[in-house]
C-alpha cells in the first residue's frame, strides 16, 4: 500500500510543536499545556458517578457510600448524567438548526440570503403537505420555515422528518417509546428527568437519551443541514486544499471557526468583494485569503472549496503561525484560549454571536438583518490589521494536502449514477454502492466522526483507522473534525486509491471519488442517516443489517453524544475510543452496550474501546458479522 | 453461493487441469524439452509478464505452477479474486501452452485459431491508435440461437470491434457460414475456455510492444490494460465456475463482464454487468467499458465496417472486375471552386453494375471534388490514400492499388443486395465529409464507366499525378520550412514521439509529412504539431535543437535526444506498430530490414518479432530502429551510417514493392545500377547464418564491403 504520499502525524506534530515555540516566545499558553495542568482528572467525573444536581450533595458514590443523600445509586446517577450530557449536545445542534430556519424565515430575494436550492426546498415543502403551486418561491420558504421552527415547540405528534426513515426503524421507535415529539420537548423533558427526585431508573433514562438523540438527529441536525442546503445550495464534489499550509503568507489572513453557515457565508462573499480586496492590497498585502477551522471550515469547504486550515486541537495553530489577521468565531467547540492567545499577536479574535460570548474578544455582533454590513466590517477589520503583524513571528508550516469534498447524499447519487448501465439500471438510487457491498467488492461502510480529544494523540486515531479500514476494502464516510483529519492528511485526494485495498480502489477509480468521502460538518451527521435509509430501502433489508457501522474515536462534545445515541437509535453499531463516564455503573453499561438495552430496542449499540487496533479489528468483524448474516 | 466462492472454485478447477496438463506433458517428453510458443519473442506471454520468468522448456513450465499458485489468494478480499483470476489466465496460458510442445501448429487442420503471433499483436497497433478498432469483444459460450450469435458479431463487426469467439459460438458460426480470421477481426479462438489463455497472451504482448511495460511490472500492466485497452467480455449462461474466475481476471484488467446468467450471478457496477436481454448487449457493452463508436450512417445496401477491411474476395466470389492494370482506371481528388460542386451529387456516366455480365473487367474512373475554405490541393493525394481503407470497409468489396492502379472487386453478394457503382460514390462521399469536415464544405463525385472517355481522362489525370510527383520529389527536409510531430499512438505508447519529414514518413507507414501537415491544419491541437528546423546541431546526423525539445515535452521526459539520420546515434523510437524494423548485421557492416509480413528468419538469427522486441514502446535502441517502407528508398535512410548502400538483406517480398525506387535512389547517390540485385534476401541467406550472408555478399560484390565500418 502506498502511505508514503500521505502527510504523516509526525510531520503534523513537528509543525505544531515549531509553532509551540513561537507561542513560548510570546508566552502564550498552548491546550499542551493545560492538559498537563488538568491530569489526572477527577475520577469520579470520569466514572460519572458525581452527582451535583441538588445542593445536599455534591454526592460522590464509593463502595462505603453506595448511594447518594437522596439514596439513588450509582447506576441513577451515572444515567442522569449520561442523559443531561446528551441533553446538552441536542440542544446545541437543535438551536444550531433553529438559527437556520431563522435565516430562511429571512431570505428574500434582495436580501443577503436568497433561497439556492429550490428543488430542495420544493421537496421539504413537498414532504410537508406545504403548497408550492403558483406560489413565489419565497412564500414557499418563508412557510416551510416556519413550520420547521414549530417543530422545536408543537404540542402534539412526532417530529415530520420521521417519516424519512424506513418503516422498519419508524416501528422501533414506537415500539420503544423512544419516537421524538417537538425538539425542545425532549431536552426539556431530559432536563425534568434528571431534576431532583425525579428519574433514576436507568432503562428510563437512557431511553430518553436515545429519544433527545433523535430529536437532534432527525430533528434539529438535520433542519439545520437541510435548510442550509436551500439556502447556501447543496454540496456537490469540489476540489480545496487541507492543512496548515493554506494559510498565505503574503495574504491577509481571515479564519472562519465555528459551527453556523451563515456568518462565513458572507465573510467568504465579501472577501473576495473588489473594495475589500484593494484595501487589503491598500495594507501591503497581495490579497485576502480564508480559510477555515472546525465545522464552518465544513461549511465554506464544501460549497466554496474554502480551504481548511485544521480541526478542533489546531485552532490554537492558526494564531500560532503569527499570519493570521482575524479568527472570526460563530458558535460551539471555540476555545476560550484563543482570546488570551490572540493578544500575544496582532490576531483580532473576533465573536459575532450572543450564543458564544468570550473575554478579550471583540464582539461583533451578527444578525440575519444586518448579515451583510457586519460581514463587511469584519473583513475591513481583518485588512486593516494585516499592517499590524510581526514578520520576525511568521511561521507557516509547509502542508497542505488536496482534498476533493462535498459528497452530500445528493452528490454520491450523482458519482453513483456514473457508474450504471442505462440498459439495465434505474438512475438515482444507492443501487451500486449497495451491488459493490453485495458482492464482496466493498465488504461495507464505516461512518467516522467527531471531533478530537487531548485524551488521544490528535488526528492520530482517525488517520490511523481510516488507513486500515480502507485497505481493508471498508468505504469510508466522514463529516466534522474526523473529515478534516483525512483531509489534511491527503486521504481525500483522489490519488489516495492507492492506499486503498483493490476493491475500494477500483470503485474509487470507477466513480472517480477519494475512499474517504467528505460529507460535511456535525450537523450533516444526519445526511448518514439519510443514506443508511436510502441504502436500507433500496436494497430491501434494515439499517441495523447494512454491514455499517459508526464510529467517533476521539469524540469530546456533549454534541457528540447526542450524535450517538440517535446514530445508534437509527440502528448503526457505534464505536467510541472515549469513554462517555459511564464506567461507574455495570447496568448502564450494559444498556449502551450489551445485549439487553438499545441491542434490543433499536438492533445497536456501542463498543467502546481505547486501543485502535482492537477496534478496527472489531469494526471489522462486526462488519462481516454482518455481512456473514445476509449470506453475502 | 457468494461471488468471491466461485471465483476461488473456478481458479482451482483451471490450476488443477493446468498441474494435470503440465504434469502429463512432462511424463511424456521429460524436462528439457524446449517450449516454444511459434512466432512470438515474449516466451509465455503471460507468465512473462506477470512473473516475470521466461518459459523455454517444459520443466520450466512445471516450475512456474507454484509461482501461479502462489497468486491464487483466498482472502474475503477482492485483491484475492482480482489476483486468482490473472492466476486463471495464466494457468489456461499453461494448459494451451502444453498443445505447442510438439508441433508449432496444434490448431492446424481446426476450426480454430490457437495462438496469435507478434506480427499479429503488432497489426492491431495502427488501427487501435486510429480508433478503427474501437475495441475488442471476447465471446464466450453458445448464443440462445444461431441466428442471434449471427446478428451480435455482426453488429461487433459493424462497429468495428474485434471479434474473439470461445466455445459454442463458433460452431455457431461456422453452422451460418460466416467468413472468420484474423484480418475480417473474427477469431475463433478455441473451443475450450482455456482459450483466453491466448487473449490474456495478446493482451499483456500489447502492453509491453507499445507501452514498453517490463515483465514482471504487475502495477504497470494492470494501470495500462485498464486505461488503454478497451475490452470487454460477453459470457452467454450457463456459466461455470471456471468462467467466473477468468472474468475476476477480465475485470481486474479493466475489462467488464456482460452475463444474461443470473443464477448465483452478482452484479457489480461497470464490471460485472447482468442483463438477460442478450440482443441488447452490443450497446450494454460498449457503455460498461465506456467506448463511444462514431458512426458514419452510409447509404449502401451492405454493411460498411473496419472489420471488412482485411476482406478477400476470390475470383469464384466475384461479380466485376475494376482492373486498372488491364483497363483505363483510376481514383482522383480535386479541389474546386464551391459554386462548380453541387453537395452530394453522385453522378455514374455510363452503364450502372447490373449492364455488364458476370466476370467483366471494367473501366471505371472516380473523380471526388471537393470544395472548402480551408481546403488546400496538398490535401488532395492525403484524400486520396484514404479511398483504399474507405471502399475496404464495404462488405463484399475489395480494393487494391492507388491512382491508375486500383483494383475493385465487386463480390456477387454485394451485387445480389443491390450495390452499384453509385455507391462507390456514397461510401467516398459520406467519407470524406465526416473524416475531413473542418476543411471540406461541399463535395461532389463523378463515377466514369466508359471505356473511351476513361482512356483521355485517365491521360489528364496522370498529368496531375505528375505534378504532384514533381511537387514531392522537389519536397526535401531541406526544402519544406518545418517538420511535424506525431503522437498519434501515444494513446497505446505514451512516451513514443515520430518526427515526421518529408524524406522519413512516421515508422506506420501510414503518416506521410504532407498527412502531418494536414493533420495539423485539421485539427490544430491535436495530435501533429509542428516543429520548427531553425537550430539545426548537426546536419549529419540530422540533429536539431528544436526537434530535441519538442521530444523532450511530447514524451514527457523520456527522451531526450533524437536525430533524424542515425541509427546508431539517438535513434528515432517505435511504438510498436512500424512496418519494418532494422538492425545492424556486424559481420558485414551493413543493415538488414524486415517486415511484419515476413515470419522466417534474418541473417541476425532473429525474426521480425525477436528484432522488435528489442526496440518499441517508445524505447532507444541504437542499432535497431522501426520505420515505414517508404523510408528505405529515401535519400535520407541512414544518412548518418553512409545511407541505402548499407542495406544488406530484405525479404524478397518487400525487396520486389520498392526495387525500383531504390535502384533509383542508389543510382542518384552512389551512381550504382540495379542496386537491388546486390541485397541478399531469403531465398539466397535464408538460414540465419551470417556467414551464409557474408559470402554471398562477397560473391556477388556488395557495395558495403568497401565502406568504412561503422562505430558501433
Amino acid at each position: 500500500m502506498n502511505f508514503e504520499k500521505l502527510i504523516s502525524i509526525e510531520q503534523m506534530e513537528a509543525a505544531t510543536n515549531s509553532l509551540l515555540e513561537t507561542g513560548a516566545k510570546v508566552g502564550a499558553d498552548s491546550w499542551q499545556q493545560r492538559v498537563e495542568n488538568q491530569t489526572p482528572h477527577c475520577k469520579f467525573g470520569e466514572q460519572g458517578i458525581c452527582c451535583r444536581i441538588c445542593s445536599m450533595g455534591p454526592c460522590r458514590i464509593t463502595p462505603k457510600s453506595p448511594r447518594g443523600i437522596c439514596g439513588c445509586d450509582a447506576h441513577g446517577i451515572v444515567a442522569r448524567n449520561y442523559l443531561r450530557f446528551t441533553a446538552g449536545g441536542s440542544a446545541t445542534h437543535s438551536d444550531h438548526g433553529r438559527s437556520i430556519a431563522h435565516t430562511l424565515y429571512q431570505a428574500s430575494a434582495d436580501g443577503a440570503y436568497q433561497v439556492k436550492d429550490p428543488d430542495k426546498l420544493l421537496k421539504i415543502a413537498g414532504e410537508w403537505g406545504i403548497k408550492t403551486e403558483g406560489r413565489d418561491i419565497y412564500d414557499v420558504a418563508h412557510e416551510v420555515a416556519e413550520t420547521g421552527l414549530m417543530e422545536y415547540g408543537k404540542p402534539f405528534g412526532n417530529l415530520r422528518f420521521l417519516d424519512r426513515a424506513p418503516k422498519h426503524t419508524q416501528e422501533l421507535w414506537d415500539k420503544a417509546g423512544i419516537a421524538p415529539r417537538a425538539i425542545d420537548r425532549e431536552v426539556s423533558q431530559a432536563l425534568h428527568m434528571t431534576h431532583m427526585g425525579c428519574s433514576s431508573l436507568p432503562e428510563a433514562l437512557i431511553k430518553h437519551s436515545l429519544r433527545a438523540g433523535l430529536s437532534d438527529g432527525w430533528g434539529g441536525s438535520m433542519m439545520g443541514t437541510e435548510f442550509s442546503d436551500v439556502l447556501f445550495g447543496t454540496p456537490k464534489p469540489i476540489d480545496t486544499q487541507a492543512n496548515l499550509g493554506v494559510m498565505e503568507k503574503d495574504m491577509v489572513n481571515i479564519i472562519v471557526h465555528g459551527h453556523d453557515p451563515s456568518l462565513s457565508e458572507m465573510i467568504v462573499f465579501y472577501a473576495q468583494d473588489p473594495e475589500m480586496i484593494a484595501l487589503a492590497k491598500a495594507n501591503g498585502a497581495k490579497g485576502i485569503n480564508i480559510a477555515g477551522v472546525c465545522c464552518t471550515s465544513n461549511e465554506v469547504a464544501m460549497r466554496h472549496g474554502i480551504p481548511m486550515a485544521g480541526n478542533f486541537l489546531q485552532q490554537e495553530n492558526v494564531v500560532l503561525t503569527g499570519a493570521c489577521e482575524a479568527i472570526v468565531v460563530d458558535v460551539q467547540c471555540i476555545f476560550p484560549a484563543l482570546g488570551p492567545l490572540s493578544k500575544c499577536f496582532h490576531t483580532k479574535f473576533i465573536t459575532t454571536s450572543p450564543i458564544a460570548r468570550m473575554p478579550d474578544s471583540d464582539f461583533i455582533e451578527f444578525s440575519d438583518e444586518t448579515a451583510a454590513e457586519k460581514a463587511k466590517e469584519i473583513v475591513k477589520l481583518a485588512c486593516e490589521n494585516f499592517k499590524n503583524r510581526n514578520p520576525d513571528l511568521v511561521n507557516i508550516p509547509d502542508l497542505k494536502a488536496n482534498a476533493r469534498v462535498g459528497y452530500s447524499v445528493e452528490a454520491i447519487k450523482k458519482c453513483l449514477d456514473g457508474v450504471t448501465n442505462s440498459h439495465v439500471d434505474e438512475l438515482g438510487t444507492m443501487m451500486p454502492l449497495v451491488d459493490a457491498v453485495k458482492s464482496g467488492v466493498i465488504r461495507g461502510a464505516v461512518a467516522m466522526v467527531g471531533c478530537n480529544n487531548p485524551k488521544v494523540r490528535a488526528d492520530y486515531s482517525h488517520i490511523e483507522l481510516m488507513k486500515k479500514l480502507i485497505e481493508n476494502d471498508i468505504i469510508v464516510i466522514v463529516s466534522g473534525c474526523s473529515a478534516q483529519a483525512a483531509a489534511k492528511a491527503g486521504l481525500m485526494d483522489l490519488e489516495a486509491k492507492d492506499c486503498c485495498g483493490e476493491g475500494l480502489r477500483r470503485v474509487c477509480e470507477l466513480v472517480g471519488i477519494p475512499p474517504i468521502l467528505h460529507m460535511g460538518s456535525c450537523v450533516d451527521i444526519s445526511r448518514m442517516m439519510i443514506l443508511a435509509t436510502d441504502i436500507a430501502n433500496d436494497w430491501g433489508i434494515n439499517i441495523s443489517q447494512i454491514p455499517l457501522v459508526g464510529c467517533a474515536p476521539e469524540w469530546m462534545s456533549e454534541k457528540a453524544v447526542s450524535i450517538g445515541n440517535y446514530v445508534v437509535a437509527t440502528g448503526i453499531d457505534t464505536f467510541l475510543g472515549v469513554e462517555p463516564f459511564c464506567e461507574g455503573s455495570e447496568e448502564v453499561i450494559e444498556l449502551l452496550r450489551g445485549e439487553s438495552g438499545t441491542k434490543q430496542w433499536v438492533e445497536a449499540n456501542f463498543t467502546v474501546e481505547k486501543d485502535l487496533d482492537k477496534m478496527c479489528d472489531l469494526m471489522i468483524e462486526t462488519i462481516e458479522k454482518k455481512r456473514a448474516a445476509l449470506n453475502i | 453461493m457468494a461471488l468471491f466462492e466461485r471465483v476461488f472454485r473456478g481458479s482451482d478447477e483451471m490450476f488443477a487441469k493446468a498441474e494435470a496438463e503440465v504434469n502429463a506433458i512432462v511424463a511424456k517428453v521429460g524436462r528439457d524439452a524446449p517450449l516454444n510458443m511459434p512466432n512470438t519473442a515474449y516466451y509465455l506471454a503471460c507468465i512473462y509478464a506477470y512473473i516475470g520468468k521466461k518459459v523455454t522448456t517444459t520443466g520450466e513450465l512445471q516450475d512456474a505452477l507454484q509461482d501461479v499458485k502462489a497468486m491464487m489468494l483466498r482472502e474475503p478480499r477482492t485483491k484475492s479474486i482480482f489476483w486468482s483470476g490473472v492466476g486463471t489466465a495464466i494457468a489456461a496460458e499453461m494448459i494451451e501452452a502444453c498443445k505447442y510442445v510438439e508441433t508449432p501448429t496444434p490448431y492446424e487442420g481446426t476450426k480454430y485459431h490457437g495462438h496469435f503471433s507478434d506480427a499479429e499483436v503488432r497489426e492491431l497497433g495502427v488501427p487501435l491508435v486510429t480508433n478503427d478498432i474501437p475495441g475488442f469483444v471476447v465471446m464466450i459460450g453458445p448464443a440462445p440461437s444461431t441466428e442471434e450469435a449471427v446478428e451480435i458479431v455482426k453488429g461487433y463487426q459493424s462497429r468495428g470491434i474485434f471479434v474473439f469467439l470461445i466455445g459454442g459460438i463458433i460452431d455457431q458460426m461456422y453452422e451460418a457460414g460466416i467468413n472468420m480470421g484474423f484480418p475480417v477481426r473474427l477469431v475463433p479462438v478455441t473451443d475450450e475456455i482455456w482459450g483466453v489463455g491466448h487473449i490474456i497472451s495478446l493482451v499483456t504482448r500489447t502492453a509491453m510492444i507499445f507501452g514498453n511495460v517490463q515483465p514482471g511490472d504487475w502495477d504497470g500492466f494492470h494501470k495500462y490494460t485498464f486505461d488503454r485497452i478497451n475490452a470487454f467480455v460477453n459470457a452467454y449462461a450457463p456459466v461455470a465456475d471456471i468462467t467466473v474466475a477468468c472474468g475476476a481476471g477480465a475485470i481486474k484488467l479493466g475489462f467488464p463482464v456482460i452475463t444474461n446468467d443470473t443464477d448465483d450471478m452478482w452484479s457489480v457496477p461497470k464490471s460485472l454487468v447482468i442483463n438477460t436481454d442478450t440482443k441488447d448487449w452490443i450497446d450494454t457493452s460498449l457503455e460498461a467499458r465506456g467506448i463511444k463508436i462514431k458512426v458514419t450512417k452510409i447509404d449502401i445496401p451492405v454493411a460498411f465496417s473496419t472489420a471488412y477491411e482485411g476482406e478477400i474476395i476470390r475470383k469464384a466470389d466475384m461479380q466485376v472486375e475494376i482492373d486498372g492494370s488491364r483497363v483505363d482506371c483510376f481514383e482522383l481528388v480535386q479541389t474546386k471552386d464551391a459554386t462548380e460542386i453541387e453537395d452530394h451529387k453522385i453522378e455514374v456516366i455510363g452503364p450502372e453494375i447490373d449492364e455488364f455480365p458476370e466476370g467483366s473487367k471494367i473501366s471505371v474512373s472516380y473523380t471526388v471534388e471537393v470544395a472548402g475554405k480551408g481546403m488546400q490541393t496538398d490535401f488532395e493525394s492525403v484524400f486520396e490514400r484514404k479511398f483504399h481503407s474507405y471502399l475496404n470497409c464495404v462488405e463484399g468489396l475489395m480494393h487494391t492499388g492507388q491512382r491508375d492502379m486500383i483494383r475493385i472487386r465487386i463480390s456477387k453478394v454485394d451485387y445480389e443486395a443491390g450495390f452499384k457503382f453509385k455507391h462507390i460514390g456514397e461510401v467516398l462521399y459520406a467519407k470524406i465529409m465526416s473524416d475531413f469536415d473542418t476543411v471540406v464544405d461541399k463535395c461532389q463525385v463523378k463515377i466514369v464507366v466508359d471505356a473511351e472517355k476513361n482512356k483521355e481522362l485517365r491521360a489528364e489525370a496522370n498529368k496531375i499525378f505528375d505534378k504532384r510527383d514533381e511537387r514531392l520529389k522537389s519536397m526535401t527536409d531541406e526544402s519544406v520550412p518545418v517538420f511535424y510531430s506525431c503522437i498519434m499512438c501515444q494513446a497505446f505508447s505514451p512516451s513514443h514521439v515520430c518526427v515526421v519529414t518529408p524524406e522519413r514518413l512516421g515508422l506506420c507507414g501510414a503518416v506521410s509529412w504532407l498527412d502531418a501537415k494536414a493533420t495539423n491544419e485539421l485539427d490544430p491541437t491535436g495530435p501533429c504539431q509542428v516543429v520548427t528546423k531553425e537550430k539545426c546541431l548537426d546536419e549529419r546526423v540530422g540533429r536539431y535543437e528544436d526537434v530535441d525539445e519538442v521530444v523532450y515535452n511530447l514524451s514527457h521526459g523520456a527522451l531526450e535526444h533524437v536525430t533524424l539520420y542515425s541509427l546508431l546515434e539517438d535513434p528515432m523510437t517505435s511504438c510498436g506498430c512500424f512496418e519494418c524494423i532494422c538492425g545492424i548485421e556486424p559481420c558485414t557492416m551493413g543493415v538488414v530490414i524486415t517486415t511484419r509480413e515476413y515470419a522466417g528468419i534474418t541473417p541476425l538469427g532473429m525474426t521480425f518479432s525477436e528484432m522488435a522486441s528489442m526496440t518499441g514502446g517508445g524505447v532507444q535502441t541504437p542499432g535497431f530502429m522501426g520505420h515505414g517502407k517508404h523510408y528505405i528508398a529515401s535519400k535520407k535512410f541512414l544518412k548518418a551510417e553512409g545511407g541505402l548502400k548499407r542495406l544488406v538483406w530484405l525479404p524478397s517480398e518487400l525487396k520486389e514493392q520498392i526495387r525500383d525506387k531504390i535502384n533509383a535512389t542508389a543510382k542518384e547517390l552512389y551512381d550504382i545500377d540495379n542496386f537491388a540485385d546486390f541485397i541478399a534476401d531469403e531465398t539466397t541467406c535464408g538460414t540465419g547464418d551470417p556467414e551464409e550472408l557474408v559470402n554471398y555478399l562477397a560473391e556477388i560484390g556488395h557495395p558495403v564491403l568497401e565502406m568504412e565500418p561503422m562505430d558501433i
